[in-house]
C-alpha cells in the first residue's frame, strides 16, 4: 500500500508525509486564540479551566493523530456500529444521565463527564457517508434510499431535543443536510426536502416550549427584554461593539473584565475575544474558521472516493455550523442556543468531536488523488 | 460488500462543492460585515454603553457642620460610622454550596428570604421592634424593582463589629449587600446640652416628599429638635458625588482596567456644611445642669439682660441625643413617653405654667400705669381677702403693705385688693403683660416654643371661666396666666436693662467650614422705646433688691455674699384637690414626685447696680420658690459674676428644715409692717 502512493519508506518521513499541515496550522492557530482567551476570559486564572481545556486539547491531539494514522477505511467498517453505540449512549442518557444547570446531557460522573451528543454529530457524519456510499454504489434508487438516511438523522435529533437539548437537535440537522446533498439526489427533490423542512419548523414552533418561544422573541426585539432575557443577549454585542477596530487588549475588555458578559467560558467567549481583539482579530479568527471549512470542501472534493468526500463534507459543515451559529449568535443573527465555538467554548467533548473530525479529514487527505 | 480500492470519479460532484464554496464564503462574509458594523459603525454607541455599566455615581456626604459653644468647645461634631445598603434586586441567585451564581439568563431577581435572613442575622437589633423594621425595608425593596436595584441605605451608623461580621461572610452576599463609611452624629456633652443641639432622627416620608427640591434621599438624617433642626439648611452641606468603576455585582473593583479609569466622569466634591457658634457657655451650663438636676423637673434660663443672648438653657430630665444615634428599644421608648416627668419636653420653651408671684411685677407695673393708684397707699392684709363669696387666702397675715413691701414679701391680699379695686383690670394687665413679652413667642424659634396665655375678660368669656375672682387671680401669676421659663428671662431682663424687651438668641454667628463668616447675630429689641417709665422701673428694682437683700424677703435666706441679686420668687399653685386625686390614678410612680406640690419659680437679675445676667429658674412640683428655685439661680449668678466665694454669711440651714415663711419672723415678734421697707438691704 505504501508502495501503491510512494511513500518514503523511513518513519518520520512517512508520519511527516501523512500529516495535512494545513489542517494543523489551521487548527492550532485557532486553538491558540482560543486558550489566551479562555484565559482572558477567566480573569487571567491560568489554572482552572484553562489547564482544564489545555488537557482536553492534549488528549485532543492524541486522538486526532491516532484518527489520522488509521486508514479511514477502516472506521467505514465500524461506523455503523459506532453509530448503535452512539444512539445507545443517547438512548441511556434520560436513565442514567447526570443533571447540570438542570439540564440532563451528559454521562459520567459530575467531574469526568462526556456529552454523548456533542459525539454523536461526528458519529452521524461517519454512518451517513458510509450509507450514501454505499448506496451510491448499488445505484439504487428505491425509496429506501431516501428514507433511510432521514430516519438515521431523525433518530438521534429526536432523542437530543428530548433531553431537553433543542440547539444540539437543530445541530445534528444542519450538519446531516450539506452530507446529504453530496449524493446523486437531484436539485428538485432537494428543494422539496428543504420546504419539507420549513414546514417543519413552522410545526415545530407549536410544539415548542415557552422558554424556547420567548428566547425567539428576545432575539428579535433585545432592547425590550435589555433587563431581563435579552441580559446576556445585549452583554454579548456591547461587549463586541466596545472592541473597536483593535480592540480593548487582551485582560482589558471592561465588559468581560468586570463581570458584564454572562457565560464567558461557554456561550459567549467570542464576546470576550471581539472586545480584546476587535475588528482585526475577529476577522483573524473568521478567517481561520473558514480556511478549516474550505480546506475541509477542498480535501472532499479531491478525495479519493466517495465515502472519503462524504466524511470531509460532513466535518466542514461541523465546524461551519458551529461557527456561524455561535457567532451569529454573539452577534445577535440567531437566537440565544446552546451551540459551542470550536475551541474557544470552554468543554471536552466538543474539543474531542471536533479532534476526531481534524484526524479524519488528515486520514482522507493522506489519500487524496493528486498525491498518486 | 463494496470495495473500498476502487477509486470513485466524484467529478460530478464537482459543482455542488462548489456551490458549497459559495455559500460557505457569502455566509462569512456575512459575519464579517456584522462584526464591522457593530465593531467599527456602531462602536461609539456600544463603548457608551459599556460605560454605563461599570461606571457608578455614588453620593458622597458632606460632613454636618459642627456645633460649638461661645468659647469654641464643640458640642455637637462627627464620627466615622457605616451605612449599610442594601440592593433587592440583583443578577445573582443563592445556589446551596455552589454560593452566589448568576442568575438565569442574567436576569434581575428579587433577594430570596434565605438571603435576607442572613443579612438580617449580621445585624445587631435593640429588639424585635428594630429587627421587624428593617426586615420590612428590605421586604419593601424587594417589592419595588425599580428602586430596589440600586443600593439603598437600610440601616445606618453601624458599629464597628457589624461592620466586620458583614465584611467576614461578604462572599455569600455581597450583590446585595454594600457598605460605605459615612458618620454619624456625636454630642460630646450629651444631654447637658441636649435640648439646645437637639437630635437628628430619619428623615420621615412626608418631609422627603415635601423637600424634593433639596435633594434628601430615603433614609437620610436630618435634625429633628433643637439647633439641629432649627439651622438644618446650614448644616446640612451639600452631598458631592463621586465617580467609581464596579463590576457586575455593582462592588468596586480595586484594579479596574485603565480604560475604565479614563472614561469616568470628574467628581464633585462635597461643600461641609457650616459651623454654628452658640451664645452658650458651657461652665455656666454645666453649672446651671448641676444644680437643676438635683430636682425633677424643671428648667433654668440665663441670658445677658442688654443683648438677649442666651447663656444658659437647661431643661431636666434630659435625654443625652447620642441615644438616637442607634435605634431606641420600644420598651425604652415607651418608658420615655409614659414617664410624667416627660423627658422629651424642653421646660423652657415647649410647656407653659403659672408663673405664680414672680408675674406680681407684671401687676405692679400694671397698677403703676393707673392714674389714681398710689403706690405708698398701705393696705391691710389679714391673710386673706373675701370677694364673690369666696376667700381668696394669702399665705398669712402681712400685715400693712405698700407696693414695694408687697413685692418683697410677696404679698397676695395686697394685689388682691389693687384687683378688687378695679385698679388692675384684665386688659391693664394683659396690655402691660404684652408688652414685656408674655403671651406670645419670644422669637427664638426652638424647639416648638408655645406663646403662653394672658388672660383677656373676652378669653375669659370664651372659654366660660369668667368671674370677678379671675381678675383676683391674674394678679398674683394664677388663674389662666401661663408663661415660660423663657419669657420670664425676658420680662425680667427688660426690668433689668431699663425697659427694653429683648428677642432671645442662641446662635452668635455662622462660618464656613474654611472659617467665612457666614452669618451673625445682632441684639434685637421689640420695641424702641422703654415700655416701662424709668420712676416705676426704680420702684419694682428696689422691691426686687428687697426680696433678696431685705431681712423679710421671701429669698433672703438665699442671698449671695458678694454680690446684690434683684429678684422674685414664685411658689405657683397647682389645684391640689385635683392634683391628688390625678396623682392617685397615676400609674408610674417616682421617688420625690408630688403632682400636689407647688411649682417652685425664681427669677432674678444681677448685679442689681449694674444688672448683666438674667437667670430664671423653674422647679415643676418643687414647692416653695425660695427653697427650690432661688439656690439654682444663685449658683448660676455666682458662677457668672466668678465670686471668688460662696460661703453666704447666713448659717446654712439644716437638711430637712423648712425656710422661714417670708415676714414670718416679724410677724411673731408682734411687729406692724412699716411703710417703705429698705431698698438698701444690700449685704456688704
Amino acid at each position: 500500500m505504501s508502495d501503491l502512493l510512494g511513500q518514503p519508506r523511513d518513519l518520520w518521513g512517512r508520519i511527516r508525509q501523512s500529516i495535512d499541515w494545513v489542517v494543523v496550522l489551521l487548527a492550532f492557530g485557532v486553538i491558540a486564540l482560543a486558550l489566551i482567551n479562555l484565559n482572558s476570559a477567566g480573569k487571567g486564572d491560568w489554572s482552572g479551566r484553562v489547564a482544564t481545556q489545555l488537557r482536553w486539547v492534549a488528549l485532543g491531539t492524541v486522538i486526532m493523530f491516532i484518527v489520522t494514522a488509521i486508514d479511514y477505511r477502516v472506521i467505514y467498517r465500524v461506523s455503523y456500529a459506532a453509530y448503535a453505540f452512539a444512539v445507545g449512549l443517547l438512548v441511556l442518557v434520560p436513565v442514567i444521565g447526570i443533571k447540570v444547570n438542570n439540564a440532563r446531557r451528559w454521562l459520567g460522573t459530575q467531574d469526568v463527564r462526556i456529552q454523548p451528543s456533542e459525539l454523536m454529530k461526528v458519529i452521524l457524519v461517519i454512518a451517513l457517508a458510509r450509507y450514501l456510499h454505499d448506496a451510491y454504489a448499488k445505484e439504487s434508487k428505491n425509496i429506501r434510499t431516501l428514507v433511510v438516511p432521514f430516519a438515521m438523522v431523525l433518530v438521534p435529533a429526536a432523542l437530543i431535543i428530548n433531553q431537553p437539548d433543542l440547539g444540539t437537535g437543530v445541530m445534528i440537522l444542519l450538519v446531516a443536510l450539506p452530507v446529504l446533498s453530496v449524493t446523486r439526489m437531484h436539485l428538485r427533490s432537494m428543494l422539496g426536502a428543504g420546504f419539507a423542512g420549513l414546514v417543519a419548523v413552522a410545526l415545530g414552533w407549536r410544539y415548542m416550549a415557552d422558554y424556547q418561544r420567548k428566547r425567539i422573541d428576545v432575539w428579535l426585539n433585545p432592547e425590550l427584554y435589555a433587563d431581563d432575557e435579552g441580559y446576556q443577549t445585549i452583554q454579548a454585542i456591547i461587549s463586541v461593539g466596545n472592541g473597536g477596530f483593535f480592540g480593548r487588549g487582551v485582560d482589558q475588555g471592561t465588559q468581560n473584565v468586570l463581570g458584564f458578559l454572562p457565560e464567558p467560558f461557554t456561550d459567549f467567549p467570542f464576546a470576550v475575544y471581539a472586545e480584546e481583539w476587535g475588528f482585526v482579530g475577529g476577522a483573524m479568527a473568521l478567517t481561520l474558521y473558514l480556511g478549516i471549512t474550505l480546506w475541509s470542501i477542498n480535501i472532499a472534493s479531491q478525495a479519493r472516493d466517495r465515502f472519503g468526500a462524504l466524511l470531509c463534507t460532513g466535518v466542514a459543515a461541523l465546524f461551519f455550523w458551529h461557527v456561524v451559529i455561535n457567532i451569529g449568535m454573539v452577534l445577535q443573527l440567531v437566537p440565544v442556543s446552546g451551540i459551542t465555538l470550536p475551541f474557544f467554548s470552554a468543554g471536552g467533548s466538543n474539543v474531542l468531536t471536533m479532534m476526531i473530525g481534524l484526524g479524519i479529514l488528515m486520514s482522507v487527505s493522506r489519500s487524496r488523488q493528486y498525491r498518486s | 460488500m463494496i470495495n473500498l480500492r476502487q477509486r470513485d470519479d466524484l467529478r460530478e460532484l464537482r459543482p455542488r462543492f462548489q456551490a458549497m464554496v459559495l455559500v460557505v464564503v457569502l455566509v462569512f462574509l456575512g459575519l464579517l460585515g456584522r462584526l464591522c458594523q457593530i465593531q467599527i459603525l456602531e462602536g461609539d454607541h456600544y463603548t457608551r454603553r459599556a460605560e454605563r455599566n461599570f461606571v457608578d455615581v455614588v453620593d458622597v456626604e458632606a460632613p454636618r457642620g459642627r456645633i460649638f459653644d461661645a468659647d469654641g468647645r464643640p458640642v455637637s461634631t462627627n464620627r466615622p460610622a457605616y451605612t449599610l445598603y442594601i440592593t433587592a434586586w440583583a443578577r445573582f441567585v443563592r445556589d446551596g454550596e455552589a454560593g452566589v451564581v448568576p442568575s438565569e439568563d442574567g436576569k434581575r431577581v428579587a433577594m430570596d428570604d434565605e438571603t435576607r435572613d442572613l443579612i438580617a442575622s449580621l445585624v445587631d437589633f435593640v429588639d424585635d421592634d428594630d429587627r421587624g423594621a428593617f426586615v420590612e425595608r428590605i421586604d419593601e425593596l424587594r417589592a419595588d424593582e425599580a428602586t430596589g436595584k440600586y443600593p439603598q441605605i437600610a440601616r445606618r451608623n453601624l458599629d464597628w463589629e457589624e461592620f466586620a461580621r458583614i465584611q467576614a461572610r461578604l462572599d455569600g452576599i455581597d450583590p446585595w449587600v454594600e457598605i460605605r463609611e459615612s458618620s454619624k452624629r456625636y454630642y460630646p456633652e450629651g444631654q447637658l446640652v441636649g435640648f439646645v443641639t437637639g437630635h437628628m432622627g430619619n428623615i420621615g416620608a412626608k418631609a422627603l416628599e415635601g423637600s424634593k427640591h433639596l435633594g434628601y434621599r430615603p433614609g437620610d438624617r436630618t435634625g429633628k429638635t433643637g439647633i439641629e433642626r432649627q439651622w438644618e439648611n446650614y448644616l446640612r452641606g451639600r452631598l458631592g458625588r463621586r465617580a467609581r468603576v464596579v463590576d457586575a455585582r455593582r462592588r468596586e473593583v480595586s484594579d479596574p482596567p485603565r480604560e475604565a479609569v479614563e472614561a469616568l466622569p470628574e467628581d464633585l466634591d462635597p461643600i461641609p456644611g457650616q459651623d454654628i457658634y452658640l451664645t452658650l457657655d458651657l461652665d455656666l451650663q454645666r453649672v446651671a445642669y448641676d444644680a437643676l438636676s438635683e430636682k425633677l423637673a424643671g428648667g433654668v434660663v440665663a441670658m445677658e439682660v442688654k443683648t438677649g443672648r442666651i447663656l444658659a438653657m437647661v431643661s431636666v430630665p434630659a435625654l443625652d441625643p447620642n441615644l438616637y444615634e442607634q435605634p431606641i428599644p420600644s420598651a425604652t421608648w415607651k418608658e420615655w413617653a409614659d414617664s410624667p416627668l416627660k423627658p422629651f419636653i424642653d421646660k423652657t420653651v415647649q410647656e407653659h405654667f403659672f408663673p405664680g408671684s414672680t408675674y406680681k411685677v407684671v401687676s405692679a407695673i400694671a397698677a403703676l400705669s393707673h392714674p389714681e393708684f398710689d403706690p405708698d397707699e398701705l393696705i391691710e392684709c389679714e391673710g386673706f381677702i373675701k370677694y364673690g363669696g369666696r376667700r381668696f387666702r394669702d399665705t398669712h397675715v402681712h400685715g400693712e403693705m405698700n407696693l414695694e413691701s408687697a413685692i418683697v414679701e410677696s404679698c397676695n391680699t395686697y394685689f388682691y385688693q389693687l384687683a378688687v379695686d378695679n385698679i388692675l383690670s384684665l386688659d391693664r394687665m394683659e396690655q402691660v403683660a404684652r408688652s414685656l413679652g408674655l403671651g406670645e413667642r419670644s422669637g427664638l424659634g426652638l424647639n416648638g416654643e408655645v406663646r403662653g396665655t394672658i388672660p383677656t375678660e373676652e378669653f375669659e368669656a370664651r372659654e366660660g371661666t369668667y368671674q370677678g375672682g379671675v381678675r383676683l387671680n391674674s394678679a398674683i401669676g394664677q388663674g389662666n396666666v401661663k408663661a415660660t421659663v423663657l419669657q420670664l428671662a425676658v420680662l425680667y431682663a427688660a426690668i433689668a436693662n431699663g425697659g427694653y424687651v429683648m428677642t432671645p438668641y442662641l446662635v452668635d454667628r455662622i462660618e464656613t467650614n474654611e472659617g467665612k463668616l457666614v452669618f451673625t447675630s445682632q441684639p434685637q429689641r421689640r420695641n424702641d422705646q422703654p415700655v416701662i417709665d424709668p420712676v416705676d422701673r426704680e420702684r419694682i428694682h428696689r422691691g426686687l433688691v428687697g426680696v433678696v437683700n431685705d431681712e423679710d424677703g421671701t429669698a433672703y435666706s438665699e442671698r449671695l455674699p458678694n454680690i446684690v441679686v434683684a429678684g422674685k420668687t414664685g411658689t405657683a399653685q397647682v389645684g391640689r384637690e385635683k392634683r391628688r386625686r390625678e396623682a392617685e390614678e397615676e400609674e408610674v410612680q417616682i421617688e420625690g414626685w408630688d403632682t400636689t406640690q407647688d411649682h417652685a419659680w425664681f427669677a432674678a437679675y444681677a448685679p442689681a447696680e449694674a444688672p448683666s445676667i438674667v437667670v430664671v429658674a423653674m422647679v415643676e412640683h418643687g414647692g416653695i420658690g425660695a427653697d427650690a428655685a432661688a439656690p439654682i439661680v444663685m449658683k448660676v449668678i455666682n458662677h457668672y459674676i466668678g465670686s471668688t466665694t460662696t460661703e453666704t454669711d447666713v448659717a446654712p440651714r439644716p437638711y430637712g428644715e423648712p425656710p422661714p415663711l417670708p415676714g414670718q419672723a416679724r410677724a411673731e415678734l408682734g411687729r406692724a409692717g412699716t411703710a417703705g421697707a429698705s431698698p438698701s438691704g444690700a449685704v456688704p
